[in-house]
């Protein structure tokens, strides 16, 4: 069994942070979810800097990103991520409130693995969360030069 | 040849063709009509040397006049020996003629090169007052005269009681030389001519320029007996005298034959100078012969001058009535093409005034690939080939021609309704054109007198078979254009592109206006979209959650929750449907072939999901293939075949068919139900967005599949329409240009 690895929710909007919260617990997932609140933060995070310097653990096991955030944008997120060569591989779900073409257009130039629009219907967009984490933190296999180093 | 009697130049060899008893009508500009050699024997002449007043020719008949012998080669004596004085002083002046009045004999002098000319006829004593008082009163008459008709009608009146003449024509040139009779006075003795048309060919360009020198010619006997000047040859000149100037000239056999032809023994004819121009002539006729004393003739010239002077002054002034006129009518289209959309509409609505404009009975405006004609014009293909014709020519912003068929032989065939064409090109770059017609000029000729009818006389020249003459002479011509009208249609060139220039930017300022608008909708409805669901998805996500904590809620909460629930929801769904809309605007179409049975299938399969319950008989067709955005049509599909399925809701069995067809240019596919229908009445209210002909209670829905439907349509380039009975059901159909064919109009 791999370690346990937390998944990185980042989402500005306390509402949507709470129900997606709240999906993602009816998974039972055992994985630590850590929260963001902006690209900045999420950025520090992944980069063990700022508030979250000195953290162990390695990478998430998936990155759950909004893509309007204040500071940085999820966009901007995506394009660090994916340019570092540390960070590249893990997946990153784009997570939006609409399904404007430009966007997706853009996130996939950017190379997100998932984009998904959060469903105005609650069943559905519980259905959508818990579908994005068992399938990122459970069936999925990352690539195995993004496991983190044995602790 | 007749000729051999009157010319003795024996060089030019084209005369000897001619033959006397067939006189081709050709070579009448060929006679040389100014040198006969001869002249009428109503009066004498004699050629005089200056210096020593010698005579070098004398008419045969001279002796006659002057009552004595004169001897060739000898001083004059006698009458104008008298006068010799006063001759020399004249011949030294500037003066062209000098007229002296003997007893009762007119003499009249003129030069022929360094020589004097003495003409010498009989004169009544009191011709003179006679003339004195027709003139006083013809130039009252001519005072009181509104217009042109009027004038030439009083003139030809009073030429007509002065000479004594049976029929006094006063005949006008048109541009080319032809003559048309345009009033005529006189006692019944001779046809009546008026309105008769004769080609420019039946007075040739040698005797034009002769009655341009000399403005009165007189015939008193079309039989008369030629008499020759003795010598022939002139002996300072060593050729036939120049009788240019003269007035007893003999003329030329065929205009005596001409006259013959004519019915008359006598003529008369004087200048009308316009401008130095030749303008037309009075022709005066007997029937039998008739001499018109020298007096009389120069009064008959006094007052065809004074015509002149009076013509001159009404065509300057129509002229200027013209362009104003014409000016007016310009303004009151640039008036009308300013306040349309389009300067097309402007002209089109104005069709009297866009014909007046050049005084065209038809007109044609091209433009934007379309063709709009009014009043009398060739068929939409002529014009086609008129343009492609225009089109190959260097320089056509304004084109004028009143013989269309002559420069481009293919207008033959519609010479009818456009022998005469004013075209005016307002665009290069997107191929518009305005041209004006005018018939073909024999269709609207007023037949004065129909030639036809008149029992033909002998003789092949003959104004009766020159009328036919002009007829051919004129066909494949129209009326010209006048110099005003084609200035006008310049001008209203130069308005319309200034129109056209000016409208087009407008055009670009209000899309660079609607540009930047659409940017802002674009950013608008961009965070309305994650601005405006994340609330509704909010509200209902928290509802759901409450309702899961069942045990603190009684049964009436959990029904407020689920309503609250149901209105975000359906609040969500506009906004989702909403921006659909929007999005389709900006969209780009990916057009490939696309099968529309795949589609329907799969949308009859995604629709029934949530319609298990329902009981429908599908009858769908086998359709042919679509040229569209795939994603685009399944919507179009889905959103169709869902109304269809909603609105059949009572019905049990519903039944829902699908066709389709194929045309020329196009695909055309139908939807139809037995559903609860609409009336007609609010049929255009069908594709309006947000507009639902059903109470929301009765079937949901936000109000704008069909707008989105119809939009999608549009963006195809294509048509739809519904047809609707309340309680029977209703029908959608849509048509799709196939690959390669444009816009779907009806």
């Amino acid at each position: 069994m791999p370690e346990l690895r937390p998944i990185l929710l980042v989402e500005d909007n306390p509402r949507d942070l709470e129900l997606t919260l709240a999906a993602l617990e009816k998974c039972q997932l055992a994985n630590e979810i850590v929260i963001a609140r902006d690209g900045a933060e999420a950025m520090d995070y992944l980069l063990g800097a700022g508030n979250h310097a000195g953290k162990d653990g390695g990478n998430p096991t998936v990155v759950l990103l909004d893509l309007k955030l204040p500071k940085i944008d999820g966009l901007e997120v995506l394009e660090k991520i994916k340019k570092d060569a540390n960070l590249r591989h893990i997946p990153v779900v784009m997570l939006t409130s609409s399904r404007e073409e430009q966007d997706l257009v853009r996130s996939y130039e950017l190379g997100v693995n998932a984009f998904v629009v959060k469903p105005v219907e609650f069943n559905e967009f519980f259905k959508a969360i818990q579908d994005l984490g068992v399938f990122w933190a459970i069936l999925n296999e990352p690539p195995p030069g993004s496991r983190p180093n044995a602790s | 040849m007749i000729f051999a009697k009157f010319s003795i130049r024996a060089e030019p060899s084209q005369y000897r063709s001619v033959h006397v008893n067939r006189p081709d009508l050709d070579s009448c500009a060929q006679e040389p009509i100014h040198v006969p050699g001869a002249i009428q024997p109503h009066g004498a002449m004699v050629v005089i040397r200056p210096s020593d007043m010698t005579v070098l020719q004398a008419s045969a008949n001279a002796t006659e006049f002057l009552g004595r012998p004169i001897a060739i080669g000898e001083t004059v004596d006698g009458v104008i020996d008298a006068h010799r004085n006063e001759i020399l002083t004249w011949h030294g002046s500037e003066e062209p003629e000098l007229q002296i009045q003997a007893d009762n004999l007119s003499l009249g002098f003129h030069r022929a090169g360094d020589m004097i000319v003495a003409e010498l006829e009989t004169s009544p004593s009191d011709a003179a007052d006679n003339v004195f008082l027709r003139l006083r009163g013809f130039a009252q008459q001519l005072a009181g005269q509104p217009d042109l008709p009027g004038a030439l009608s009083t003139t030809v009146r009073v030429m007509e009681k002065l000479t004594g003449f049976d029929r006094v024509l006063a005949y006008r040139f048109d541009g080319e030389w032809n003559g048309h009779v345009v009033a005529e006075a006189g006692n019944g003795r001779l046809p009546s001519y008026m309105g008769l048309r004769f080609p420019a060919g039946d007075i040739p360009p040698q005797a034009r320029a002769l009655y341009a020198l000399n403005h009165v010619r007189l015939i008193p006997d079309v039989n008369y007996q030629p008499v020759p000047l003795q010598p022939v040859i002139n002996p300072q000149t060593g050729d036939t005298l120049d009788m240019s100037s003269a007035q007893l000239r003999s003329v030329s056999p065929i205009h005596l034959e001409y006259m013959r032809n004519m019915g008359t023994a006598a003529s008369m004819s004087v200048s009308i100078m316009v401008d130095g121009r030749l303008w037309g002539l009075i022709a005066c006729h007997s029937h039998e012969p008739h001499n018109v004393p020298v007096v009389t003739r120069e009064a008959c010239d006094f007052i065809v001058q004074t015509l002149a002077m009076r013509i001159a002054a009404q065509e300057h002034a129509d002229e200027a009535a013209h362009s104003v006129a014409l000016a007016r009518i310009q303004g009151r289209l640039l008036g009308a093409m300013s306040v349309s959309q389009y300067w097309l509409d402007g002209l089109v609505s104005n069709v009297a005034d866009l014909l007046a404009q050049v005084a065209a009975s038809g007109a044609a405006i091209v433009a934007g690939g379309e063709c709009h004609t009014v009043g009398a014009t060739p068929t939409q293909d002529e014009i086609a080939q008129i343009i492609g014709w225009l089109a190959d020519r260097p320089d056509t912003e304004v084109f004028a021609t009143h013989a269309l068929p002559l420069d481009m032989p293919a207008a033959k065939d519609f010479a009818a309704t456009a022998s005469g064409i004013i075209a005016i090109r307002i665009s290069e770059l997107h191929e518009s054109w305005l041209i004006w017609f005018r018939p073909e000029v024999l269709r609207t000729v007023e037949w004065g007198g129909d030639p036809h009818k008149v029992v033909r006389e002998q003789g092949r020249i003959h104004p009766r078979v020159s009328f036919e003459r002009w007829s051919e002479q004129v066909r494949l011509h129209a009326a010209p254009w006048a110099e005003a009208e084609i200035t006008a249609a310049r001008d209203l060139r130069a308005a319309i592109v200034g129109i056209v220039l000016r409208k087009a930017e407008e055009l670009a300022q209000l899309s660079s206006e609607l540009q930047r608008s659409n940017k802002e909708l674009e950013a608008f409805s961009y965070s309305v979209s994650h601005d405006l669901r994340a609330p509704f998805r909010h509200i209902v996500g928290f509802a759901q959650l409450l309702r899961e904590r069942e045990n603190v809620l009684d049964e009436k909460s959990k029904h407020y929750l689920q309503t609250i629930s149901e209105a975000a929801l359906s609040a969500g769904r506009l906004v989702d449907d909403l921006l659909n809309f929007s999005q389709l605007g900006r969209a780009s179409i990916a057009h490939k072939t696309v099968d529309m049975n795949k589609l329907v299938a799969e949308v009859v399969r995604s629709v029934m999901i949530n319609n298990e319950d329902r009981a429908i008989e599908w009858a769908i067709d086998t359709l042919p293939p679509a040229w569209g955005d795939a994603t685009l049509l399944r919507q179009v599909w889905f959103n169709l075949i869902e109304n269809a399925v909603k609105y059949s809701r009572p019905r049990a069995p519903a039944r829902i068919s699908v066709t389709g067809t194929t045309e020329n240019d196009r695909t055309t596919y139908t939807v139809s139900d037995n559903g609860v229908g609409f009336d007609m009445a609010y049929v255009d209210k069908l594709f309006g967005v947000f507009q639902r002909l059903q109470r929301v209670e009765d079937f949901e829905g936000t109000g704008i599949g069909l707008a989105l439907v119809r939009r999608i349509i549009e963006r195809h380039s294509g048509i739809i329409r519904g047809e609707g009975e309340v309680d029977k059901g209703a029908t959608f159909v849509f048509a799709l240009p196939k690959e390669g064919k444009g816009k779907i109009l009806a």
